[in-house]
């Protein structure tokens, strides 16, 4: 059972299936930081973003490209409007946290019984089939799957990192993050900061549903749960850190799988609302990486 | 008849939800969405302390009241230690880890439910003897809420909730009034969840999901929060609403997210028009 080659194939898949989580973690630890929202409205735009891309690919033939563009498309333009018509304003009224709160999971929940509604609860998947071509490596199965998810990610993670770092909007948003009201006071706009970053967010998400699409199947009501995870990764990264959240997305998925030596399949389930407890127990303001981790990876 | 009858049974249920649930949000502050897992834990421990160990059905609803107040400590203890968001967050997971463990437990019925729960009443009048007590029962909640939250004991509440710090910096402990509150509001679910257990004698974990939170959620908006009519307002409207659709003889999977839709759509409504509910005072901004 504890043999090496069944050891490296639980952390090689772990690692693959925490591609979509990373980018999820990302999305929503990069909207906390910049506009202080828990913007569980995230979970509906994956929903509108796998269904977009699923009536482009699916139902309507489209070539994937061109599916995915839709989805991208339809989760930017659902983000952006959000931030404009429903965080803003209720920001400018200084609504309190639960009312921002209200507004996010309430959305997300009208946004789930909508599709629901449209499109009922059969599972879909993205691709007619979700089988992917295998590679042995060293007894290890890695599918295409696995180096594509890996590579967009690690190639998305690494574009944001640079960014932020050296871009001058990538700076804005660090300032806003840092103290918005200041930042304001040397021109940088708070409201087109906060816009940014959920159109960014909202990249992620379409990128992360996609992958999520090409593997797994979908409900309506499975985005609220990919989001606790998100949810979870960004506590656990320390909440202002995004590639402290991306690590931790990766740490929950190797837990995750590598649970399946040690406790029943059916309890599985349970293991991250566990985790989610444990981490506010004990660890409730996140993992502190070294400190050289934190500089790099804080962008200065 | 005995269709208006259950739907006054489940307006009772739901204003002892909304009430409950308003002290904590409304009146105190405290941001959980958690409030139908306490309303499932004393509904499941009253139904399992009646069906497994015959503790009387009187006993029984006070032993799944309690024991939801204790959980709820549970849950408050740790979250509460840290901030209001970390709450919420927690909250979500206690209430989604909770319904998995209850799917897992065979002695509770795992996810296909637990039935056999043995009724409060029999006789040709079940169903007005319940409504009888669950409207009286409801009404003695609505009360004692509105005597807690505006005695001496209420003031110190709503300054906690207002402002925390000064009210620290007045000598007074807001975490013991925070996991109070919480303990007695969630107790006064595990009321409702243990009534709501020997009328329909019948529980399956999905009956206590997001959907719940929203529906409770959505009474007490729309009602008003930190109001003591407003809830009940709010329960009275939201179960006999949906009523109206259910004549339209839709099948379920239109009318399930419809109901949702209908929901979650006049909490959106009410937030941008009305943030204060029908009940609350509009504060100027």
């Amino acid at each position: 059972m504890f043999d090496l080659p069944i050891l490296l194939q639980i952390g090689w898949t772990a690692v693959a299936t925490s591609a979509y989580y990373v980018l999820f973690a990302i999305a929503f630890a990069l909207t906390l930081k910049v506009a202080q929202v828990w913007n569980f409205v995230q979970a509906g735009v994956m929903g509108l973003a796998f269904y977009a891309m699923w009536l482009a690919m699916i139902r309507w033939q489209w070539p994937h490209a061109a599916g995915f563009a839709l989805g991208l498309a339809v989760a930017v333009v659902v983000s952006a409007a959000v931030e404009a018509w429903g965080f803003r304003v209720l920001r400018q009224r200084n609504s309190s946290s639960l009312m921002l709160f209200i507004f996010a999971i309430v959305l997300a929940e009208f946004i789930s019984y909508l599709l629901t509604l449209a499109f009922g609860t059969e599972p879909e998947t993205l691709t007619k089939s979700i089988v992917s071509e295998v590679h042995l490596v060293g007894g290890v199965a890695i599918t295409n799957w696995d180096l594509r998810a890996l590579a967009i990610t690690i190639a998305m993670s690494l574009a944001l990192f640079a960014y932020l770092r050296f871009t001058r909007n990538g700076q804005f948003l660090y300032a806003v993050a840092d103290n918005g009201p200041l930042a304001e006071l040397y021109g940088i706009s708070a409201n087109r900061a906060y816009l940014l970053a959920m159109v960014i967010s909202a990249v992620f998400v379409a990128a992360g549903v996609y992958l999520y699409g090409t593997r797994a199947s979908m409900i309506p009501t499975q985005p609220l749960e990919l989001m606790l995870f998100a949810v979870i990764a960004t506590i656990l990264g320390g909440i202002g850190s995004i590639h402290g959240a991306a690590l931790a997305a990766v740490f929950l998925s190797l837990l995750q799988s590598a649970s399946i030596l040690v406790i029943p399949s059916a309890w599985q389930g349970s293991l991250t609302y566990f985790v989610l407890f444990i981490v506010i127990l004990f660890f409730p303001t996140g993992f502190r990486f070294p400190a050289w981790l934190r500089r790099v990876t804080r962008g200065r | 008849m005995e269709y208006i009858l259950s739907v006054l049974i489940l307006i009772g249920i739901y204003t002892i939800l909304a009430s409950s649930f308003n002290l904590i949000i409304g009146f105190g502050g405290l941001i959980s969405v958690a409030h139908p897992i306490f309303f499932a834990l004393g509904a499941y421990a009253s139904g399992l302390a009646n069906l497994h160990f015959g503790v009387p059905i009187p006993a029984a609803i006070m032993l799944g009241s309690l024991f939801a107040a204790l959980m709820s400590v549970a849950l408050s203890l740790p979250s509460l230690r840290v901030s209001g968001d970390y709450l919420l967050i927690a909250s979500i997971g206690f209430q989604l880890g909770f319904l998995e463990v209850i799917k897992n437990i065979e002695f509770a019925g795992g996810a296909g439910g637990l039935s056999n729960i043995a009724s409060m009443y029999a006789g040709p009048y079940r169903s007005l003897a319940f409504a009888i007590t669950i409207l009286v029962i409801a009404a003695l909640v609505v009360a004692l809420v509105h005597w807690l939250t505006h005695g001496d004991y209420g003031r110190a509440i709503q300054a906690m909730r207002d402002d925390e710090e000064c009210f620290t910096s007045l000598g007074r402990n807001p975490m013991a009034i925070k996991i109070t509150i919480f303990a007695f509001g969630s107790g006064l679910a595990g009321l409702a969840g243990a009534l709501y257990a020997h009328y329909f004698q019948y529980l399956t974990p999905e009956q206590f999901g997001i959907v719940q939170s929203s529906l409770i959620l959505t009474m007490v908006v729309v009602g008003g929060m930190g109001t003591t009519i407003g809830p009940v307002v709010g329960a009275l409207l939201l179960t006999a609403l949906p009523q109206a659709i259910t004549f339209l003889n839709l099948p379920s999977s239109v009318m399930a997210p419809l109901q949702g839709m209908l929901y979650t759509s006049l909490v959106l409504v009410f937030l941008f028009t009305r943030p204060a509910g029908l009940f609350g005072k509009p504060v100027r901004q």
